[in-house]
């Protein structure tokens, strides 16, 4: 199980979710993606999708306007 | 390692082979939690923390809600100039800060409303509470067309101009709907796009918006309209490419070329998790009465979660603040019932009076004198039911004015309505320790 950070800092929609959703394919069950972002577009979009997806999220506001998707892959 | 921290669980051995389902959630205890941090539940947020209620907010997604989804709002008063949906909401968060309210940006997926102590559950924990309002407002209603799925978050279909507005610069993109939202957001589109064109279900000229708005678009030179139309379905590889727009009065197929597609065709509750739980109508907003409150004891609900008729900032903020008072209002209620009216230490002596009745509130000075007749063995508590039907309510029983409730170790034991003297003295000696010789 391995604990991946993707930084998506400095990125707007739709750039963050599709580099989330290539990440999340190359990782296996049990792995953790964090995802860096700063866009408030991107906060709307990836965490409905990945839970949509099936994973585990959960969100942590790092600073204002800056925070940290961890995606949790279970399937 | 931060999986360490998240999810402890998973790193030992031991645990691991239980599986993730089974990974032990950790509890937490809070005076309030408030579900969804749009406008109303930012709004009671402010109105608990500053009550000085242990306050806990959860949100899934981005802090603001809906209101974030839009440009310019103009109707929300204090902002003469209007302002930034999200720029708004990010002072609302602000504001709740201050007042020190936890937040968690995570999704509640269960909730627990029987007893006193509600528990509001989430990936990892649970927590436990003695008041929960509800502002988990709405999400954006889809179509329902072909295809519509494969190409939602980000392959062409959007419910939020100003998130994908930029992307779209120099694009031809297609706005489904024709109310406020439709139209004003189709107009903010125009800034971006090279042309917008919107499919209206109605006959031609004909919208949901109001007038000024479609009076605006339809002299907007980059908008293009195409009447009695809906979507049949969305065509395209792994992007969007096309909408196959029906022309609902000659049932003509009508494909048109795109770069994206905005979706304005109302919302939906986001009420699934409380199903069975909170009375709803039959579209499944949560219905409530004017204080808010769900007919749960310590379960409000606020914003446009709630079946009401204008759905807008303002009024949510206007729910937020009363659901924020009646649950700090409620939950010193509990503890006034708890500590004072079903004491243990002595027997108890809980007189139900009414300060419009005249009779009944002659009566108090009597109680007090017999409470202190018997020194530290009695205590006597009084409820108006005129003010205090809720604690009344809480007593399980709906009674007259003139009603006593005698108490053994915070449990009622006998409800009389006899109040003369003679009776009082009698039921008193039966539950006291060291009974007593009746007073003048
Ligand atoms: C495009 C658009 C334009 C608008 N323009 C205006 C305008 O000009 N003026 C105006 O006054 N109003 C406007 N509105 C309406 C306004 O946005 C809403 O009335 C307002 O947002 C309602 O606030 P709320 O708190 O009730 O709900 P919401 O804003 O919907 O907030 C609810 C929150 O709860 C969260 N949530 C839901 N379920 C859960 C869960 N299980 N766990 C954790 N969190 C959860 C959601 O993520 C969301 O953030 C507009 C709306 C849109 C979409």
């Amino acid at each position: 199980m391995q604990e991946v950070m993707l930084d998506c800092l400095g990125e707007a929609c739709p750039i963050p979710l599709v580099k989330a959703q290539k990440k999340l394919e190359e990782l296996a069950v049990g792995d953790v993606l964090i995802v860096q972002i700063d866009h408030s577009c991107a906060m709307k979009n990836l965490p409905e999708w990945a839970r949509e997806a099936g994973h585990n999220v959960e969100i942590e506001e790092v600073d204002d306007g800056e925070w940290e998707v961890v995606i949790e892959k279970v399937k | 390692m931060r999986k360490l921290h998240m999810w402890p669980s998973e790193t030992c051995g031991a645990v691991q082979i239980i599986g993730r389902d089974m990974r032990e959630k950790k509890v937490e205890q809070y005076d309030v939690v408030i579900i969804g941090g749009g406008a109303s539940g930012l709004t009671a947020a402010i109105y608990c923390g500053r009550a000085r209620l242990n306050t806990l907010l959860i949100e899934k997604s981005l802090m603001g809600g809906l209101a974030t989804y839009t440009n310019e709002i103009e109707n929300y008063p204090g902002f003469p100039e209007g302002i930034g949906g999200l720029a708004l909401m990010e002072l609302f968060h602000k504001q709740a800060k201050k007042f020190d309210v936890k937040f968690k940006l995570t999704d509640v997926k269960s909730v627990d409303f029987e007893g006193d102590v509600k528990k509001v559950e989430t990936f990892r924990n649970i927590f436990e509470c003695k008041a929960v309002i509800v502002g988990s407002g709405g999400r954006p209603r889809t179509t329902g067309a072909t295809n519509e799925e494969k190409y939602l978050f980000d392959k062409g279909i959007s419910f939020c101009a100003t998130c994908d507005a930029a992307a779209n610069t120099d694009k031809t993109v297609m706005v489904i709907g024709s109310g406020d939202a439709a139209i004003e957001e189709g107009m903010f589109l125009t800034r971006f796009a090279k042309k917008v064109i919107v499919s209206v279900i109605h006959d031609v000229g004909k919208m949901d918006a109001n007038e000024i708005a479609r009076e605006q678009a339809l002299g907007n030179p980059k908008m293009e309209f195409m009447w009695n139309t809906v979507v049949d379905s969305f065509e395209g590889g792994e992007q969007l490419e096309t909408v196959n727009l029906k022309n609902l009065k000659t049932g003509e197929i009508l494909p048109v070329v795109v770069d994206s597609c905005f979706e304005f065709i109302g919302y939906e509750p986001n009420t699934e998790i409380f199903k069975e739980k909170l009375n709803m109508s039959k579209r499944d907003y949560i219905i409530t009465n004017e204080v808010m409150e769900t007919g749960v004891p310590g379960v409000y609900a606020c914003g446009d979660v709630r079946e009401k008729e204008l759905k807008q900032i303002s009024t949510a903020v206007g729910d937020g603040a009363i659901a924020g008072v009646e649950a700090e209002k409620y939950i010193a209620e509990t503890e006034v019932f708890a500590n004072q009216i079903m004491q243990k230490e002595r027997i108890g002596m809980i007189y139900v009076y009414s300060a419009i009745d005249a009779p009944s509130r002659e009566m108090l000075p009597m109680m007090q004198e017999i409470e202190a007749a018997y020194g530290d063995q009695v205590k006597l508590s009084v409820i108006d039911q005129y003010k205090g039907q809720r604690l009344c309510d809480r007593l399980a029983c709906d009674v007259d004015p003139m009603t006593i409730f005698y108490t053994e170790d915070g449990e009622v034991v006998e409800i009389s309505s006899e109040c003369d003297r003679p009776s009082i003295f009698d039921m008193l000696n039966k539950l006291v320790a060291k009974p007593i010789e009746q007073t003048a």
